[in-house]
């Protein structure tokens, strides 16, 4: 187990194409001389419920990429917050198994020219899909690196043409309490919603991710379609989107309405302001190893420099 | 006698030879997190077992079984044996040992204050309980406690107030700890009754 942890953290996501993984999967059963039939591989990956995504197709954004050494796959699936599926870290790892992220439509509505309902397969299809390596900082001071794959925000948000009364997105996660365990209980707000300005959602960094590590998303990273929006805390970054909506006014926010003095709308990682209960200047580095020292937080995680204009007339400790 | 004791001792440090084993390697691991599965285990057991100890006292109370009479001690020590390990992998692995950072951390954190207020009640009750000082502590019973009730309501009030949200198993050590303080009001006030008349 723990050699093979080692073994994919050293592949870099860029090396994993559709050719070689089927080429080292054939050689090793070759190796090992057993039949195709069996599934050696799934030892890995107990569940199995993510080994059956498809690849995708797609190109890599080098300009949004960082260069840190990106977390292994098995970290990527294994310790989420998404508690549709429970509250535990591992929970959405153990029972998203039965969640059904196929069929999958967006229904898209409120102020704009171009509304309607869209499978997700015209989604993918009618947009160009790209790879973007962010930083992910959660609000409980630890933090990854993820290869994402997916669409950008801003040219997936232009097609619906938002008129001028379009201030606000807001969108909303899918209530499904028969495959989503978490949701039987009221732990939150039923269905999850989260919400952007129009200027945040329009700007270049917002990722809508469909896939991670080369391969459609896992059902415990928010399959079929998420948000990625790497200079916010991640709850901001709602998963298995069902519904978006062009609105006027700011939108009543999931994490917001349940405790309005420690998650404000905006959500933006920021070392100076500290949640309520706890600091936020330092983070842990997933997988960085049980001695290694915290880092710090940057300014927006590190993407001060793309983002601080959308914030320029605002006050970030009021508005946190 | 001794011998049970000592089995009972043994199964409730299973929860810690396990994380031990885990973190060497053995079998099984940490998961993505280990600094914070060690933290988390530590002091989940730390709490639970600090309600077992609590729990014992009403059964000394009821039975005229002497046999459970010599465990509430040991146990308790257990107790403070996670609470201490607890803390100091939070010391030692979360803030690598920097004395001046933990400091700070823990005045900025309130949870942190709660839960250190908690770890010097059950620390002075284990220094309290060795050997040399076992007259002074065997005459102070009532005193002693009150002092393991005030940590484990600072130890469940800890671990209530740094989650992001309601927990079942947080509700179900308050709703334990309260039952268990009503109860030993009214055992105390029953007794100072009887004392008067």
């Amino acid at each position: 187990m723990t050699f093979l942890i080692k073994k994919e953290r050293k592949i870099k996501s860029f090396e994993i194409t559709p050719e070689k993984a089927y080429l080292n999967r054939r050689n090793l059963i070759k190796s090992i001389g057993i039949l195709a039939t069996s599934t050696p591989m799934s030892s890995v990956l107990a569940d199995n419920h993510e080994t059956n995504k498809a690849n995708l197709k797609f190109i890599k954004n080098s300009e949004f990429s960082t260069k840190e050494q990106v977390n292994s796959f098995e970290e990527i699936t294994t310790y989420n917050n998404f508690y549709e599926f429970g509250l535990g870290k591992s929970d959405p790892y153990r029972y998203s198994g039965n969640f059904k992220p196929k069929p999958w439509a967006v229904s898209v509505t409120g102020e704009a020219d171009n509304i309607g309902t869209f499978s997700y397969e015209d989604i993918v299809a009618s947009n160009q899909l790209e790879e973007r390596i962010y930083r992910l900082r959660c609000v409980e001071a630890w933090s990854m690196v993820i290869p994402w794959v997916g669409i950008s925000l801003r040219d997936f948000i232009k097609k619906f043409k938002p008129n001028s009364k379009a201030k606000y997105v807001s969108f909303e996660s899918i209530f499904r309490p028969s495959e989503m365990p978490g949701q039987k209980r009221r732990i939150l707000d039923w269905p999850y919603i989260e919400g952007l300005t129009i200027e945040e959602a329009t700007h270049p960094l917002s990722f809508l991710a469909v896939g991670l590590y080369g391969r459609e998303l896992a059902n415990q990273n928010g399959a079929p379609l998420r948000l990625v929006l790497p200079w916010k805390y991640g709850f901001k970054s709602i998963k298995s989107i069902v519904k978006i909506s062009f609105r006027e006014r700011i939108p009543k926010t999931t994490w917001n309405l349940a405790a309005p003095n420690e998650y404000g709308f905006y959500a933006n990682v920021n070392p100076k302001v500290d949640h309520p209960r706890w600091s936020q200047a330092r983070e842990r580095r997933i997988g960085s190893g049980l001695f290694t020292s915290k880092q710090p937080t940057l300014m927006f995680n590190g993407y001060a420099e793309q983002v601080s204009d959308l914030y320029r007339t605002i006050d970030l400790r009021k508005n946190f | 006698m001794k011998n049970t004791v000592r089995l009972i001792v043994f199964i409730s440090l299973i929860p810690f030879i396990n994380l031990s084993l885990k973190t060497l390697g053995v079998y099984g691991g940490l998961g993505a997190n280990p600094v914070e599965t060690i933290i988390h285990t530590t002091g989940d057991w730390g709490l639970r077992i600090l309600i077992v100890t609590l729990l014992l006292t009403p059964l000394v109370y009821y039975s005229d079984i002497a046999f459970f009479r010599h465990f509430p001690k040991p146990i308790g020590l257990v107790a403070f044996f996670y609470t201490l390990m607890h803390f100091l992998s939070y010391a030692l692995i979360d803030q690598s040992g920097d004395i001046k950072i933990i400091i700070v951390d823990i005045i900025q954190t309130p949870y942190l204050i709660v839960g250190w207020a908690g770890f010097l009640c059950l620390l002075f009750v284990g220094v309290a309980s060795q050997k040399r000082l076992q007259p002074w502590f065997n005459k102070n019973r009532s005193t002693i406690s009150s002092i393991v009730y005030t940590s484990a309501i600072l130890a469940v009030w800890h671990y209530f107030w740094q989650a992001k949200t309601v927990e079942i198993e947080a509700l179900i050590y308050i709703a334990t700890i309260s039952v268990l303080l009503l109860w030993r009001l009214r055992i105390s006030t029953a007794r100072n009754k009887g004392k008067r008349s």
